[in-house]
């Protein structure tokens, strides 16, 4: 299951009512304000707590979404970009979180960049359709999987600290 | 499209969060990091509270355990304080001094936080339990409060007379009392001691009126004028004035009254130091102090006017009666030492408390004297006087051989001393005793019992012959002290006269056993005239029966001469055996003897008798006449007797003699058998001038030998009666037959022998 600090920022974020993909055009904006509004509140949440650790972005549509995430490891930034598109079954299917930078460098990676997520993550998804949105994605799936492979990653050196670019 | 509009314009509210910049907080890791960092570097003091979640600044704690303290009512237990504040109890211990150095109305007492309110408030609660108990004590208060005696003595001592209105014990400066309580106690035991009229223990006064100890003796002198008290200890005795009042008047006027006083009587009043009582009390009285009590002078002169009576009337005086019934016999005792002079006491004797005086021992002395004289006599004639004088003669034979024998003796003579005594019954045991315990305490009249005792004991004295028994005694004079009622003392008074009787009675008996031994001496020689001549005869008798045997056939004399010795010479046996036993002092009877026996008895005695004695034992037993007959011979010989010489002419009277009894006997016979029997020997004798003995079994041998005497005729009557004898003894069917026949014939037998008489004659 997924740790008490992940449970406690989980049961902040608010959750979703409209079951809808991107295919339904009237629902879909319903919920893709609903999305908006979920991310918003995590964001804000996030802030608050000091501990801001991604940027979104989608496109008009809201269906392709993309930005940045970063994890401080001995106080050092590692940036790294984040991009995903929203599956037609949404919200049945979970949407795949990609990082293309960190493609072929670790064994928990699908081809694209896909990060492979945590076992319980699939059916906790599942159970929790539609009331789960991206918020929750971010938060269940990207979130632990950073704090878990980046400190790996970098002790092995395949990632190593860049000066701040942007 | 207002939709999409407003997505757009949230997904720009999205874009404008995320761009907002983070708040600069710093997470609860990064406080505490840096806290301790800053603590390190001992850049700030802080205090960790017991759940390590907050700080706390050493006066902010300093000011929380100020505010505990009040919040409290001004008392505090550390422990508890600490877990309020939420801080270790060592913090709360190292910051204690801070706290109680600037405030001097704090105090730590025991752990605890105490403040100036407190103390006020405890101080007044005191003083109001204290006037509400009129008494406390800061035994109680350390119990109520929990705080230490100590710390509660000085507050109430700084407090008393300010807040706490009353005073402090002076004996027990932890206890403090109000005046009024005071008051109401003293008066508590002024009452009660007020009431009291008999001694009476502190304990109980004190559960009446429900005072403590302490305060009832410190109390006492202060209320009380009635009495005393005999200590200061808790089982001390009141003893009101009153009543010791009342018992010096009783002491003294019973004292003049009865002219005693019992330490018993004493004791009852409460007045255990009686010695030193009567000391005080009776100080010009002249007394004698006894066992249980203390008479006066009057007492012990009456006593010696009794005393003086009793020798004077020849009586007795029971002392027991004639004094207070208090006395036990200790007392007597005393009274009598006391009393009594040596002249008085040499003329009486003193039996428990009993003063009898001599006279009237010897009136009953007087009294037994007929019996003694009596039972002298009898004891020298059934022979135990010369026992005695014998076993007193060999017993100091014994004395001088060996010791052990005379130990034998003695306990022998314990034994049966102890079964005379045991005969006079259980009842007599007791006073038996107590003459005993008087003995013990030497008391001059009781000596001679003493004596007497002891003699018995004594070696060489042991066997003294009881001429009378102490029952006897006691029988004789027993009437006469029913009379005088005075049978409780009939033991003692036996035991004292017994010794004097048996004394008496063995000089009685020495006088008779002298006048007997006299007369016994002709006696005996007359006896021993009689019984030669009577010796003589019997032996004649045998000669001639003898004589009598030899003319008959060979085959029949030995069985008469068996016969004869059985008979005759048995007797003639059994009269020199008696005379010898006579002669020895032997008690024995020589015809309830066997032939065995006889021999065991002869070979006990003297060696001149043995020889001869034996031989005529042996002889009766043998087969021949001249055998025994010189046995005898020779056995007279120690006896000092003759054998007369043989005289034929009076061989010839014996005969005819004989001859006449028998036929006398037969005429007079009615018995059918016999009658033959005699009747045959009435011929036998006729026929041959000679003497047969001989019985019935050797009638028909005798018959045989006859035949040549007696005509055809008699004999075959004989034969024919002797024939219906023999078939009536044999007991067959014709028993009744036969006696009918003998019957008939039986005349004509007697007629037989009395004409055969004739025709002898003729011859």
């Amino acid at each position: 299951m997924v740790d008490e600090g992940t449970r406690q920022t989980l049961s902040k974020i608010p959750l979703l009512k409209t079951k809808a993909g991107p295919r339904e055009k009237e629902l879909w904006v319903q919920r893709l304000k609903e999305e908006y509004q979920s991310l918003i509140k995590y964001v804000q949440n996030n802030k608050e707590a000091d501990n801001d650790w991604f940027r979104l972005e989608s496109n008009k549509e809201g269906t392709k979404w993309f930005g940045k995430c970063w994890y401080i490891h001995d106080l050092l930034k590692y940036e790294f970009d984040v991009e995903f598109d929203i599956p037609v079954t949404y919200p049945t299917t979970a949407p795949e979180i990609a990082l293309p930078e960190l493609d072929g460098k670790t064994a928990k990676m699908y081809r694209g960049g896909k990060i492979c997520l945590s076992d319980h993550f699939k059916p906790l998804w599942a159970r929790n359709v539609p009331k789960f949105g991206i918020s929750h994605a971010m938060a269940l799936g990207l979130g632990p999987w950073l704090a878990v492979e980046i400190p790996d990653l970098i002790s092995k050196g395949v990632i190593s600290y860049k000066e701040k670019t942007g | 499209m207002a939709d999409w509009e407003e997505v757009k314009r949230l997904a720009a509210d999205f874009q404008k969060v995320q761009l907002s910049s983070t708040t600069q907080k710093l997470s609860e890791r990064n406080c505490i990091e840096i806290v301790s960092w800053l603590i390190d570097r001992n850049m700030v003091e802080l205090i960790f509270t017991s759940d390590g979640k907050e700080y706390l600044t050493p006066s902010q704690l300093v000011n929380e355990i100020k505010g505990e303290l009040y919040d409290q009512g001004g008392r505090i237990n550390l422990v508890e304080l600490a877990k309020n504040i939420g801080v270790d109890l060592a913090h709360i211990n190292t910051h204690l001094n801070e706290v109680l150095k600037g405030q001097k109305d704090i105090q730590h007492v025991l752990g605890q936080l105490i403040d100036n309110s407190y103390i006020s408030r405890i101080t007044s609660e005191i003083n109001e339990k204290l006037q509400q108990q009129g008494q406390i004590s800061i035994g109680d208060l350390t119990i109520q409060y929990d705080l230490p005696a100590e710390f509660l003595q000085q507050i109430v001592d700084k407090n008393i007379g300010k807040t706490i209105f009353g005073k402090q014990d002076k004996n027990d400066s932890r206890v403090y009392y109000t005046e009024s309580f005071i008051a109401r106690t003293k008066s508590k035991i002024r009452g009660a001691l007020a009431g009291l009229t008999r001694p009476t223990t502190v304990a109980s006064i004190l559960n009446q009126v429900d005072v403590n100890e302490k305060m009832f003796f410190s109390l006492f002198d202060q209320t009380c004028m009635y009495g005393t008290l005999t200590s200061r200890l808790p089982g001390a005795q009141y003893v009101p004035n009153v009543y010791a009042r009342s018992q010096n008047e009783w002491v003294s006027s019973f004292y003049k009254q009865n002219g005693y006083l019992e330490f018993d009587a004493l004791n009852r009043l409460g007045i255990t130091d009686y010695k030193q009582y009567i000391k005080k009390q009776l100080v010009n009285e002249e007394i004698y102090y006894l066992n249980s009590c203390i008479i006066s002078k009057s007492i012990v002169e009456r006593v010696q006017a009794d005393v003086d009576e009793c020798i004077a009337s020849k009586s007795y005086s029971d002392l027991q009666s004639n004094l207070p019934s208090v006395f036990n016999e200790k007392d007597i005792e005393i009274i009598l030492t006391a009393a009594l002079t040596n002249q008085q006491r040499q003329q009486v004797l003193v039996i428990d408390s009993y003063v009898i005086s001599k006279a009237f021992v010897e009136k009953l002395a007087d009294i037994c004297d007929e019996l003694v004289k009596e039972n002298a006599k009898a004891a020298v004639e059934s022979g135990k006087y010369q026992e005695y004088q014998i076993s007193l003669q060999s017993s100091h034979l014994k004395s001088q051989k060996s010791e052990e024998a005379e130990e034998k003796l003695d306990k022998r003579e314990e034994r049966r001393k102890k079964a005379a005594s045991g005969k006079s019954g259980g009842g007599a045991q007791g006073r038996e005793t107590k003459t005993k315990s008087t003995k013990k305490f030497g008391r001059g009249g009781s000596k001679n019992v003493t004596e007497a005792d002891d003699d018995g004991d004594l070696p060489g004295k042991k066997t003294i012959l009881e001429i009378v028994s102490a029952d006897e005694v006691r029988e004789a004079i027993l009437p006469l002290l029913e009379e005088e009622a005075l049978s409780d003392v009939l033991e003692p008074l036996t035991a004292q006269l017994l010794p004097k009787l048996n004394e008496k009675g063995l000089e009685t008996a020495q006088n008779i056993y002298v006048v007997t031994v006299a007369d016994r001496t002709a006696n005996r020689r007359q006896t021993h005239n009689e019984l030669q001549n009577k010796l003589n005869a019997l032996i004649g008798d045998v000669r001639l029966f003898e004589k009598g045997t030899k003319l008959l056939p060979q085959d029949v004399q030995p069985h008469l001469v068996k016969y004869l010795l059985k008979s005759l010479c048995t007797d003639i046996v059994n009269e020199i055996l008696n005379y010898v036993a006579a002669e020895q002092n032997l008690n024995t009877k020589a015809e309830t003897l066997n032939n065995e026996q006889k021999l065991k008895f002869v070979n006990e005695l003297p060696s001149d008798f043995k020889t001869p004695l034996l031989q005529l034992v042996k002889s009766v037993s043998g087969q021949n006449i001249e055998e025994f007959m010189t046995a005898v011979e020779e056995a007279l010989a120690p006896c000092s007797m003759i054998l007369k010489k043989i005289d034929k002419k009076k061989d010839r009277a014996i005969v005819l003699n004989h001859k006449h009894q028998l036929l006398e006997q037969l005429n007079k016979c009615e018995d059918v058998a016999l009658a033959l029997h005699l009747a045959t020997l009435a011929i036998f004798t006729t026929a041959t001038q000679c003497m047969l003995h001989a019985s019935g079994r050797h009638v028909s041998a005798i018959l045989a030998f006859l035949k040549q005497y007696l005509t055809e005729e008699q004999a075959t009557e004989l034969t024919s009666y002797h024939d219906f004898v023999t078939l009536m003894l044999s007991g067959g069917s014709e028993v009744e037959n036969a006696k009918e026949k003998l019957k008939e014939k039986l005349a004509l037998i007697k007629r037989i022998a009395n004409d055969f008489k004739r025709a002898g004659s003729e011859k």
